[in-house]
C-alpha cells in the first residue's frame, strides 16, 4: 500500500501499533529514516509482543543507516533485549555493532548468547537482517580469531563453508577462510 | 480533537510530504501564489527527534524527548526545500533552496528555521527565524527574498534582511511571527494580546498596535500565516506545555488552536485545542485557502511533514466554536 493510503488509515486510528508499524516500514523503504523512527517508536510505545521488539530493532537499523549515532543504535538494541531476551536477532545486531567497533570479546559474547536462542526465531514482521543461526556462528568465527581462538575460528569457518548460506554470507565465509589460510 | 480524523471523515485529504533523498522533513509551510500554484516550503534537518509517548518505556539515553544529532556534530542544521503540489496535494516538483553564503554560522542552530512562504508585491519570501549569527543564539526573523524558476524548478535566495524587534530590539529570540498574507510586510508578532508589526524588507520594524484580548488558557504562540476567511482573519496557533520528568529530563506536549480576528484585528474568537495526528509534538506553520477549503501543513514529531485539506464545514465548526469563546 502506498504511504498516502497508509497515513489516511492511520489518521482514523492514530494509536494503532500495526498501522504505525506499516507507515514506518514504508518510510524506511523510501529511505526516510527520521520519519520511520517516529512511527516505529510510536508502535513500540503503544504496541505489544513481537511488533515492539521488531520496532526497536528497526529503530537501531535506522540510526545505523543515519551514521554517527552509535549511542542510539546500542540503546535501541539493548531495549529490545530487555523487552525480550529470548530471541536471537538483537544479539546478532549487538555482535555486529561491536565487531565494527573492534570490540571482539563483546562481539563474540553476544553472538554466543544469541546462538543459545537461535531456535526461537519465528520470522519477524519486518526483516532486521537475521538470516538464521549461522549468522551468529559467523560472528563468533570472526571474533574468535581476534581473541586468540585461532583454531575455533578456522574450524567454524570451515563448518560454515559446508552449509547452504545466503550468498552474502557464503562470500564472506569464503573471503575469511582465504585470508586465514594465507596467514597460517 | 484530532483534526486529521475529522477532516478526512468529512471528505478532506491528508497527504505525506516526502522530499526525495532529503533526511528529516518537518514543519512545512503551504502557500498559494498568484499563479494558483500550491507551494510548500519544507524544513529539512540533520537530526532525528526521539519522543517517547504513552508510558515512555523506550526513551533515548538522554530522556523521553531528545534531538539526536550526529554524536560528533552538536549542530542542529536546517535546509529548506521548496516544492510544488498538484490539486490532489501530490508533490510534482521539489528543489533545495540555494541560500546565499553570507557568513559562517557561529551558533549550534544553523539555517533559516520554520520559514513561512508568502508572495508580496510579486516577490517571493521565505520568512523564518535565524539564530546562527551570534555566539549566543540570538534569534531574529529574517526575510529571504527568493527567485523561483518554475520552468526548471530551481530556487535561489537573492537577498536577506534581518528584522530587528520593534522598539528596543533587546529581546533574545524573536520567532514565529505570522505574516498577514493580504497585507505586505505586516506580521502578527503576538496573538493574545494581538500585536501587529510592520517589518520593512529593507530593514527596520515598527509596532503598529497592540489590541487587548481575553486571557488565553495558555500562551498562544505563532503558527501559520494569517489569511482571510470571509470577513475574518484566521490563523493556526500553537501552545506548548514544557515540563520535566522526575529525572529532570525535558518533555513537551504541543496543541493547536484556530484564532480569528475581525478586519481591524480585534479579537473575535479562539477554538478549543486540537491535535493533528494525536502526537505530542506537532507544529503547523502553513495555512492557505484553496477553493472553499483550508489547506494546513504541519510537522509530525519534527520528523515528518504532512499537508491536510480541511473541508469548509470543518473550518466553520472551528470558527463557530471559537466565536463562542470570544463571546464569553
Amino acid at each position: 500500500m502506498e504511504l498516502s493510503e497508509l497515513v489516511v488509515g492511520l489518521s482514523q486510528d492514530p494509536f494503532n501499533p500495526d498501522l504505525n508499524f506499516q507507515v514506518a516500514v514504508e518510510y524506511e523503504r523510501l529511505n526516510q529514516t527520521a520519519s520511520a523512527v517516529s512511527f516505529y517508536l510510536r508502535c513500540a510505545e503503544y504496541g505489544d509482543g513481537l511488533l515492539v521488539y521488531n520496532s526497536l530493532l528497526k529503530m537501531a537499523k535506522c540510526f545505523e543507516n543515519q551514521t554517527g549515532r552509535e549511542y542510539s543504535v546500542t540503546n535501541c538494541i539493548l531495549q529490545a533485549i530487555a523487552y525480550d531476551d529470548s530471541r536471537p536477532e538483537a544479539y546478532l545486531l549487538l555482535s555486529q555493532f561491536h565487531e565494527k567497533a573492534g570490540n571482539w570479546q563483546e562481539s563474540y559474547t553476544f553472538a554466543s548468547i544469541g546462538l543459545g536462542w537461535q531456535w526461537n526465531s519465528d520470522e519477524l514482521p519486518a526483516s532486521v537482517g537475521y538470516p538464521g543461526g549461522y549468522a551468529l556462528k559467523f560472528q563468533m568465527a570472526v571474533a574468535a580469531w581476534w581473541i586468540g581462538r585461532k583454531d575455533e575460528s578456522v574450524d567454524t569457518l570451515q563448518e560454515l563453508s559446508e552449509m547452504e548460506l545466503d550468498p552474502m554470507y557464503a562470500n564472506a565465509v569464503k573471503f575469511n577462510l582465504e585470508r586465514v589460510h594465507a596467514l597460517l | 480533537m484530532n483534526l486529521v480524523e475529522k477532516s478526512v471523515a468529512h471528505g478532506g485529504i491528508l497527504a505525506p510530504l516526502v522530499v526525495p533523498s532529503a533526511f528529516g522533513a518537518m514543519n512545512p509551510s503551504v502557500y498559494v501564489d498568484d499563479d494558483g500554484d500550491i507551494l510548500v516550503n519544507i524544513r529539512v534537518v540533520n537530526y532525528t527527534l526521539v519522543h517517547a509517548e504513552n508510558k515512555q518505556l523506550f526513551p533515548s539515553r538522554f530522556g523521553p524527548l531528545t534531538y539526536l544529532h550526529p554524536e560528533a556534530d552538536q549542530r542542529l542544521v536546517t535546509e529548506n526545500y521548496l516544492c510544488r503540489l498538484d490539486g490532489d496535494l501530490k508533490m510534482t516538483d521539489s528543489a533545495k533552496v540555494e541560500m546565499l553564503n553570507l557568513h559562517e554560522p557561529i551558533w549550534e542552530f544553523v539555517g533559516l528555521e520554520d520559514a513561512r512562504v508568502v508572495q508580496w508585491n510579486g516577490d517571493y519570501y521565505l520568512i523564518g527565524v535565524r539564530r546562527d549569527t551570534t555566539t549566543n543564539g540570538v534569534g531574529r526573523m529574517e526575510y529571504s527574498l527568493v527567485d523561483i524558476d518554475k520552468a526548471n524548478w530551481s530556487v535561489r535566495e537573492l537577498s536577506r534582511t534581518r528584522i530587528p524587534a520593534p522598539n528596543a530590539d533587546d529581546s533574545y529570540c524573536e520567532k514565529n511571527w505570522m505574516p498577514v498574507v493580504d497585507t505586505p510586510y505586516r506580521f502578527v508578532k503576538w496573538s493574545m494580546p494581538t500585536e501587529l508589526v510592520y517589518a520593512n524588507p529593507d530593514g527596520g520594524s515598527e509596532q503598529l498596535f497592540v489590541r487587548q484580548t481575553p486571557t488565553p488558557p495558555a500562551d498562544q504562540r505563532g503558527g501559520s500565516q494569517v489569511i482571510r476567511w470571509g470577513n475574518l482573519y484566521i490563523a493556526i496557533l500553537h501552545e506548548v506545555n514544557l515540563f520535566k520528568n522526575y529525572l529532570e529530563q525535558k518533555d513537551a506536549i504541543y496543541r493547536h488552536r484556530l484564532i480569528m480576528w475581525d478586519q481591524q484585528f480585534n479579537f473575535a474568537g479562539l477554538s478549543d485545542a486540537f491535535s493533528f495526528l494525536d502526537a505530542r509534538v506537532e507544529f503547523a506553520v502553513g495555512a492557505a485557502k484553496v477553493g472553499d477549503d483550508l489547506i494546513v501543513s504541519f510537522g509530525f514529531q519534527d520528523n515528518a511533514a504532512f499537508i491536510l485539506r480541511v473541508p469548509k464545514l470543518v473550518v466553520e465548526d472551528l470558527i463557530m466554536e471559537g466565536l463562542r469563546y470570544g463571546a464569553k
